[in-house]
């Protein structure tokens, strides 16, 4: 466990690696800066702080494969969370190592930047017994990102609200757009109580209900920061664009928001009880 | 005591006392049944010594961590055997008093609020004030031996049970806005008073109207000092926000659970009862987070707000489903279940309503939390 002091520079240490460094260029700079033994020594505040920086910067890394699996990790096809067996996905880690036998196909999609591959062929075998765990240690790592970017779509809309004047006033002064933005920060906080809910439960369930929340919330947050920011954040010479399609992406892996509320509710159909709540 | 010592203890006595405590009636019950059982539970409770963990000794309290409190109406509302709203008023009351009374009535009076010999009301709300309570205009006047206090509240919850009412009342010039309240401790008994119950689209007769007309209340019960009214009601609303909230979650979880029994086979759809399931996850995450910080002494204050928005928007989306997936019930049922789930799912639509609306509470999201300047 990392004390106060530490933290901070730690936190620090990140928020430097993520804003000026992203993809194999983050990955040598976290090697650097000891992010995996902060892994091995406090999982939660590795993965939840590196994830929120990487999301807010619009950074990428390898991180997830090394949460997930400790290397290049075959995540299934966008919007399911089961084990891939035909196809998948994979990061550039995966792509620049990929094993023999395997088929890649480069993906651009609407985030290129992510340099995400379509993977098919001989996928590596892996434990099915693990795929539970790896998952929802995924899940809670894409959540936190998802927070990450929705936190830096709500600073970019309320920057934009305080700035931009209309009808002599800052439109932060109407009421129709402060609603939006403070909608955009309860669907965050929420994500952040799901999320932090999840590491204390430590449940497969409650890791797909975090991340469930961080998508949906992610989604709102996107289609109110979208509108507030009005024509500036269509183009792209506003960085807005960006986190857009970021979050599509990432509500996508490992199970989106509407197939993880899905399963979640045919596992309450079938039990016709809820799991027991989270305690106080 | 620590929390998971008090959780074993209480549920231990809840299952050894659970015939004696159950509720003698079937559904929602009347008020008055209600009122009845809620006294009956918080007596038992005070008596076996769990009510009175989380208040400090000066109180009658066993000191503690205010999480005892939480997790006690947790207990009592899961099982079914209090509704959270009345016996939330404690919550939202009670450190009010300790805050802001003299220590001497404090001493005397919370104890008689927490075994459930009294109950309390909160005088807030006003006919031309409900949104703006900084408007408020009961008028009270310094006569030579007391307040003299005339005006109209609205909105009162279980005045007509009440002994006694948390009055905010307007002592400035009518221009003093929030400078101008001063908050007391009333007598409902005091000559003057009067209390009309206000008929509500869920049946029971909850809210009420009460009149002051030239209503005598001593000095020594004025709550902090005078002017001093509008911290009082700071201080007191985001209780109604922290563990009251808790509880109603609780509440929230026990009626979800309810209609996943209840409901017929192909009633519910996955995608709407996991989606009910997401939200109340995230909301009892979001209260979980807030009883902490109050255990460890931070002052709550408008992030409470946040809390408050989950809370209806969770309430509303699985009444919704209940409305539809239960719609024999709600829309025709007549035993006892259906009664209830129509008055739950009708009381659910004021969610968005009581306790600062909607979109109050999204106001001060965006001035408080997200600094976005004064509204035009």
């Amino acid at each position: 466990m990392m004390d106060a002091g530490e933290l901070e520079l730690f936190r620090a240490a990140l928020r430097q690696a993520t804003s000026s460094h992203s993809g194999k260029a983050l990955d040598d700079a976290l090697a650097e800066l000891g992010w995996r033994d902060a892994l091995a020594a406090d999982r939660r505040v590795a993965v939840s702080t590196l994830f929120e920086l990487q999301g807010q910067a619009n950074a990428t890394s390898s991180a997830l494969d090394v949460v997930m699996a400790e290397g290049p990790v075959v995540l299934p096809p966008l919007g399911s969370c089961d084990q891939p067996t035909a196809r998948g996905l994979g990061t550039y880690a995966f792509a620049n190592s990929a094993p023999d036998g395997v088929v890649l196909r480069p993906v651009d999609g609407i985030d290129p930047s992510l340099g995400l591959v379509e993977v098919s062929g001989q996928l590596p075998r892996t434990d099915a017994s693990s795929w539970p765990d790896a998952l929802a240690a995924g899940q809670l790592a894409l959540a936190h990102e998802l927070i990450g970017a929705s936190r830096a779509m709500l600073e970019l809309a309320r920057t934009h609200a305080l700035e931009r004047v209309q009808f002599d006033r800052p439109i932060a002064a109407f009421q129709a757009v402060r609603h939006r933005l403070a909608e955009t920060l309860v669907a965050i906080e929420a994500a952040g109580a799901a999320t932090g809910a999840a590491w204390d439960m430590e449940t497969p369930m409650a890791a797909a209900a975090a991340k469930a929340v961080a998508g949906r919330s992610a989604r709102t947050v996107a289609k109110h920061c979208q509108q507030v920011l009005a024509g500036i954040g269509f183009t792209t010479e506003h960085p807005f664009h960006r986190y857009l399609r970021r979050v599509l992406v990432l509500d996508g892996l490992l199970g989106d928001t509407r197939t993880l509320t899905k399963r979640l509710g045919e596992e309450l159909l079938t039990t016709r009880q809820l799991p027991p709540p989270l305690p106080l | 005591m620590e929390l998971d010592e008090f959780r074993t203890l209480v549920d231990a006595w809840l299952d050894a006392d659970a015939d004696e405590l159950a509720p003698p009636f079937t559904g929602t019950g009347t008020l008055d049944e209600q009122m009845t059982q809620l006294a009956k539970v918080k007596g038992a409770a005070y008596d076996a010594g769990w009510m009175r963990w989380g208040w400090p000794s000066r109180v009658g309290g066993l000191g503690g961590s205010s999480l005892l409190r939480g997790y006690l109406g947790e207990a009592l509302t899961r099982r079914g055997l209090v509704e959270p709203g009345g016996y939330s008023m404690v919550e939202v009351l009670a450190p009010t008093m300790i805050d802001y009374a003299r220590p001497e009535l404090a001493a005397e009076m919370v104890p008689r609020l927490l075994r459930g010999e009294e109950l309390w009301c909160q005088g807030f709300s006003e006919p031309g004030t409900g949104s703006n309570l900084g408007a408020l205009a009961c008028r009270a006047v310094r006569d030579r031996e007391s307040w003299r206090v005339t005006g109209q509240k609205v909105w009162t919850s279980f005045a007509q049970y009440s002994q006694r009412c948390v009055l905010l009342t307007r002592t400035g010039t009518p221009e003093s806005a929030h400078r101008g309240i001063t908050a007391m401790f009333v007598d409902m008994t005091s000559p003057g008073i009067t209390v009309r119950p206000l008929g509500t689209m869920h049946g029971g007769a909850e809210f009420c109207e009460v009149f002051f007309d030239d209503v005598s209340v001593p000095f020594d019960r004025t709550l902090g000092e005078e002017g001093q009214g509008w911290s009082v009601a700071m201080d007191l609303l985001p209780f109604e926000r922290s563990t009251a909230l808790w509880h109603r979650s609780a509440f929230l979880n026990r009626r979800l659970e309810q209609l996943l029994a209840d409901a017929p086979p192909d009633s519910l759809s996955a995608t709407e009862v996991g989606d009910v399931f997401v939200q109340l996850f995230a909301l009892r995450a979001r209260s979980r987070g807030t009883q902490y910080r109050m255990a460890a002494g931070e002052h709550l204050g408008p992030e409470t707000s946040v809390d408050k928005i989950l809370l209806a928007a969770t309430e509303q989306a699985l009444f919704d489903l209940v409305g539809a997936a239960l719609a024999d019930d709600v829309v025709l049922g007549g035993d006892a279940v259906g009664e209830q789930w129509r008055a739950q799912y009708l009381y659910s639509r004021a969610a968005t309503i009581y306790g600062g609306s909607a979109e109050i509470q999204r106001n001060i999201v965006a001035r408080r939390l997200l600094d976005l300047g004064a509204e035009t």
